[in-house]
């Protein structure tokens, strides 16, 4: 397995994108959150088509507080994937609605540690 | 233009085998705007995995995210975890975990293309085409022991083995399976009916594939060459007779019949593995704890299933993330109902096969 790991601050993660993105060669496949207390590492993950086990990695950090950029700009299908991350992590996420994935009265940011 | 009318499409409704809501905006008959809202059954399994359960055991609670791609969610945990631990399995179940990953793709699909023909009014097919996924079900039981929640492969290989009085009915039920399979293609694929009603409608391009990131059966149907069988190497898939499915016009009616060809192939593929099947042991001990990160693609029956897993060396993970493939096709679903007929979105949203069980975990 062959994975390009890519590591930028949050402010970078667009333009990181929009640098290698095409979606004619790409396939976005999700962002992932993971909590590491007080902040998350959020990971874009991409990968070839027509390739055999090839991955693009964006990596960034983001602190609680932060707004993660949306990259639906460039990948109209990442909104689902950024509202999750809303929901499921209390991310302020630009333009991402709540509620998709938890009742207003369920336990919020579940996947947080802290 | 019309007045505009809201009309809500589920979380209940008599075309929906699983609560998803979509609001529209319609003018018209047309759709002009659509809300969706896709987390009835949220049940926390992404939480449950990283806090309640260790690592050995969850692909047994992943199992449950899906009665129907049980066998996928579990496949994939498993491969994952085995190769951030560095754990050889045994030829012999990587070729049954193959076996049972073909019957579920076939009873999958078989699933979908039944429920579609019952929005087309077509209500005996929808009968026929599940009374014949019923052989597929109970192969499944006489495999692994059960109809859903299968629980076969576990980490380092498989729970159960291959005997050969289970080997014999089965090679019995598949010929059957084949038989009617070859039948149901034919129906599916030149119905007069079916495909006046399908032919044209829900058309998703290849360039709204790609632009989309549409998965599985809907992609291949829309002449996107896409299929992790292809594109991973999880299982021998080259060594028993996989080929890619590819059409194009990407309506409902190929949806359909790249699922009706898909499950021809995934016969041929089980018989290959019936008469290839090597010796050996199916299951070896996996030791140690997981460290490290690691991720995988599976192609489950409705597409790509994403699996992320993260240790640090603890009995329980700090992370297992699960995308399945309907929630990388709700974005497409959304999009395409613009501009839409109302009466063709039950049939429409059937064709995608989607999985709220899965979506919303």
């Amino acid at each position: 397995m062959v994975v390009d790991e890519i590591k930028v601050p949050l402010r970078e993660v667009r333009r990181t994108i929009k640098e290698f993105y095409d979606p004619k060669e790409w396939h976005f496949i999700t962002v992932n959150g993971v909590d590491l207390g007080g902040k998350v590492e959020l990971k874009w993950f991409f990968t070839k088509y027509g390739e055999r086990e090839y991955f693009k990695v964006v990596t960034s950090e983001a602190s609680y507080d932060d707004e993660i950029p949306t990259i639906t700009y460039l990948i109209p299908s990442a909104w689902i994937s950024e509202w999750e991350l809303a929901d499921l992590f209390g991310l302020n996420v630009e333009g991402a609605k709540r509620g998709l994935f938890l009742d207003p009265e369920s336990p919020q940011a579940p996947l947080r540690r802290g | 233009m019309g007045k505009r009318i809201t009309v809500p499409f589920g979380s209940q409704h008599v075309a929906l085998p699983e609560p998803v809501r979509f609001v529209f905006q319609t003018e018209n008959e047309k759709i002009v705007d659509v809300e969706v809202d896709v987390g009835y059954v949220h049940r926390g399994i992404e939480k449950a995995c990283a806090t309640k359960f260790k690592y050995m055991q969850v692909g047994y609670v992943v199992a449950r995210v899906c009665g129907l791609c049980a066998i996928s969610h579990t496949l994939g945990y498993v491969t994952a975890l085995e190769r951030l631990m560095g754990v050889e399995v045994p030829k012999r179940a990587l070729y049954l975990r193959l076996l049972v990953s073909e019957l579920d793709r076939i009873h999958s699909h078989l699933l979908a293309m039944g429920h579609t023909a019952e929005v087309a009014g077509y209500e005996n097919l929808f009968m026929q085409t599940f009374r014949h996924r019923e052989l597929v079900m109970e192969m499944l039981e006489l495999l692994t022991g059960n109809r859903v929640q299968f629980d076969f492969a576990c980490p380092g290989g498989v729970n159960r083995d291959l005997t050969p009085e289970v080997e014999k009915v089965l090679r019995e039920k598949l010929k059957v399976l084949e038989e009617k399979a070859l039948w149901l293609r034919d129906v599916y694929e030149n119905d007069f009916s079916l495909a006046l009603r399908w032919k044209g409608t829900g058309v998703v391009t290849e360039e709204m594939a790609k632009e989309m990131n549409v998965v599985g059966p809907p992609a291949r149907a829309a002449g996107l060459k896409t299929d992790v069988r292809a594109e991973f190497d999880y299982l021998p898939f080259k060594e028993v007779g996989y080929r890619m499915v590819v059409l194009k016009g990407g309506s409902i009616y190929e949806r359909n019949l790249v699922r009706a060809l898909e499950v021809l192939n995934s016969i041929e593929m089980c018989w290959n593995i019936l008469d290839g099947l090597p010796e050996g042991d199916i299951k070896v001990p996996v030791k140690g704890l997981p460290e490290g990160e690691m991720f995988v693609r599976i192609e489950a029956p409705r597409g790509e299933l994403f699996y992320y897993i993260r240790g640090s060396k603890k009995l329980i993970l700090d992370r297992v993330r699960i995308r399945v493939p309907t929630f990388a096709n709700i974005p497409v679903m959304k999009e395409l109902f613009v501009g839409m007929d109302y009466a063709d979105v039950p049939a429409t949203v059937i064709s995608f096969d989607p999985c709220l069980s899965c979506t919303a975990r």
